[in-house]
């Protein structure tokens, strides 16, 4: 904690305390340059990406965006709530499978879930539409979870998060008529365009803001500090997790149906324990309590990983080809995490947010 | 008439008495002081009143209405605010913010919480504090920010647990003005409960003391003070002794 200031002298203004209402949409104000900043990177990213014309760097740049809306998800909750969640990648699950539902092509649906009712079977859509359904589908699951998970705190929350994941993968691994079990689920459309995965990442960046800036943001980031003084100051905390929870679990939602889009496949274990910790780790490196952080954490690991990837398959640089031994992409992404968390403990941008003025942590 | 009552309140830990048969009334406008020695259950009736401890016997009321079973969320939003020894600011978020979130806590638009804030810190006389992060503000300054953050709403009572503690003696002359201002101006209910019993002496008009759970003597000033009862509860004899911090605040 920084050195305290000298004390303010307090000249007590007797009588009436009289407020003046401040001009409409103040905190919008103050603080939207930070999604429009986040926004412009990503659409930076876009256009970069564009002028390459590399389908392979097309396809990563994919990833990024789906990352950024993973993670950007996962911070909706975890970063406003101090809650460490091991499950959200459940709903990205939920999300994909419902995609796979609504736009594989109903004969290949015909055989290969058996167990789905027919009305489902016939239903096809456009992979937007699907994805918009299976927001709010996962959306509706993390309401029903989160009903009993929100009333726990600390380790037993994320605890039941993490058998909540658990859980989920079971089903989805065992029920095989309809979800197809361990076997992969093929025909799901393919999206190889960037653009609907960069306008995915920049709604989830808004919707995370506006959660950030509305009562219920901010009395969850209160309760995330000191939750008896929260209480005490009126604070239905479990309420304001419940809001942040169905939130970050739509969103976790809408990256999961766009992943199914992006590779075309899904299996219940492509939402486990790989993916729960690649974007827990961009989250933390980032800054748990930052928008900023979070978006940028992807951006930075994801560059990392990358690089180290490429590395991997070896780089020639005049005469000379150079590769690093394989696995040490895990080893070097490792140690990296270890010396930034050691650095700054609360990620790279702790709880400051990226913007053109000093701003107040909203 | 309106009141905040606890009536024949006992509670236990464990089969440990923490407080015993406990009877008190607040009202509206008036200061009334709870003090006894360390571990008398001073804090833990607070808590019974403000919905964190549930009364092992007996109960709360509010105008005549039980609060007991109610959550601390729920009492908060009834009018009954309460501070914590040691602040327990937001440390993370500005002054301004510590205030908005009992705001928006009790139903007000972020926008209406804002300026009942802004307000509240200037009548406090505090408003430069506004866009400092509450963990960079000195000791006293938190208390300050702490008693703002509970008037947030304007609650019909504010139970104050140790406000001044670590103050220097013009800075509690300082907060006794804000004590009695909250009480004369805007019409509250207070519950001042310190370890400084000169604060408590010039402040309140009617004084409970507490001793291993149970009241051991109530009434105004001038009774506690003569009290043998309340100096051997402090000092564990009668003899020759005064109560600590026994400098008025007038």
């Amino acid at each position: 904690m920084s050195a305290a200031s000298p004390t303010i002298e307090p000249h007590l203004t007797t009588g009436a305390i009289v407020a003046k209402t401040p001009r409409p949409f103040v905190l919008a104000r103050r603080t939207i340059i930070t999604p429009i900043l986040l926004a412009l990177l990503m659409i930076a990213i876009a256009l970069l990406t564009m002028m390459t014309g590399s389908r392979p760097f097309n396809q990563v740049i994919i990833d990024v965006f789906l990352r950024v809306i993973l993670v950007v998800g996962l911070y909706v909750f975890i970063g406003n709530s101090g809650v460490l969640s091991f499950g959200h990648i459940g709903f990205t699950c939920l999300g994909a499978y419902v995609a796979a539902w609504l736009t594989i092509n109903p004969m290949m649906k015909k055989m290969a879930f058996t167990g789905l009712p027919s009305w489902l079977i016939k239903t096809q859509m456009p992979y937007w539409e699907a994805a918009i359904i299976a927001a709010i589908f996962a959306g509706l699951a993390a309401l029903i979870f989160g009903r009993i998970l929100m009333r726990l705190s600390g380790i037993a929350a994320s605890i039941a998060t993490f058998a909540m994941l658990a859980m989920i993968n079971t089903i989805y691994s065992n029920w095989e008529t309809v979800t197809g079990g361990t076997s992969s689920v093929v025909g799901i459309p393919i999206i190889r365009s960037i653009w609907p995965y960069l306008i995915a990442a920049i709604i989830s960046i808004f919707i995370a803001w506006a959660h950030a800036i509305s009562r219920s943001g901010l009395a969850l980031r209160a309760a995330r500090d000191e939750p008896t003084a929260a209480a005490a100051s009126g604070v239905d905390i479990p309420r304001e997790r419940l809001v942040a929870f169905v939130i970050s679990g739509a969103i976790m939602g809408l990256g999961g149906a766009l992943m199914a889009h992006s590779i075309g496949v899904v299996t219940p274990d492509t939402f486990y324990l790989g993916l729960t910790f690649i974007t827990i780790a961009m989250l933390v490196v980032g800054g748990m309590g930052s928008l900023s952080g979070a978006v940028i954490g992807v951006v930075f690991l994801s560059a990392l990983i990358q690089t180290l990837r490429w590395l991997e398959a070896g780089v020639s640089i005049g005469d000379v080809a150079f590769a690093i031994p394989k696995g040490l992409q895990e080893i070097a992404l490792g140690i990296i995490m270890i010396i930034i968390l050691a650095l700054r403990p609360a990620g790279v941008f702790g709880n400051r947010e990226i913007s053109l003025t000093r701003n107040r942590g909203d | 008439m309106s009141h905040l009552s606890a009536e024949n309140v006992s509670v236990s830990f464990a089969g440990l008495k923490a407080l015993s048969s406990v009877d008190l009334q607040i009202t509206p406008g008036r200061i009334v002081g709870l003090i006894g020695p360390n571990g008398a259950g001073k804090t833990t009736l607070v808590n019974v009143l403000t919905g964190f401890q549930a009364p092992t016997e007996g109960t709360i009321k509010l105008d005549g209405a039980a609060l007991t079973g109610l959550k601390p969320h729920q009492v908060r939003r009834r009018g009954i605010a309460r501070t914590f020894q040691g602040g327990r600011l937001f440390r993370d978020l500005p002054v301004l913010d510590n205030l908005e979130v009992t705001g928006v806590g009790l139903g007000m638009s972020r926008r209406a919480a804002i300026a009942e804030a802004e307000a509240m810190l200037d009548w406090i006389g505090i408003g430069a504090l506004g866009s400092r992060i509450a963990g960079t503000l000195p000791y006293t300054d938190e208390r300050r920010v702490a008693i703002g953050r509970a008037l947030m709403g304007r609650p019909a009572y504010i139970l104050l647990d140790e406000p001044a503690a670590g103050m220097s003696t013009p800075e509690a002359r300082e907060l006794s003005a804000l004590i009695r201002h909250i009480a004369g101006d805007l019409g509250c209910g207070v519950l001042l409960i310190e370890h400084n019993v000169g604060l408590v002496l010039g402040l309140c008009e009617h004084i409970v003391v507490l001793d291993s759970g149970a009241i051991i003597e109530e009434g105004p000033p001038a009774a506690i003070r003569d009290s043998e009862k309340v100096r051997h509860a402090y000092m564990g004899t009668a003899a020759n002794t005064d109560l600590p911090v026994l400098e008025v605040m007038e």
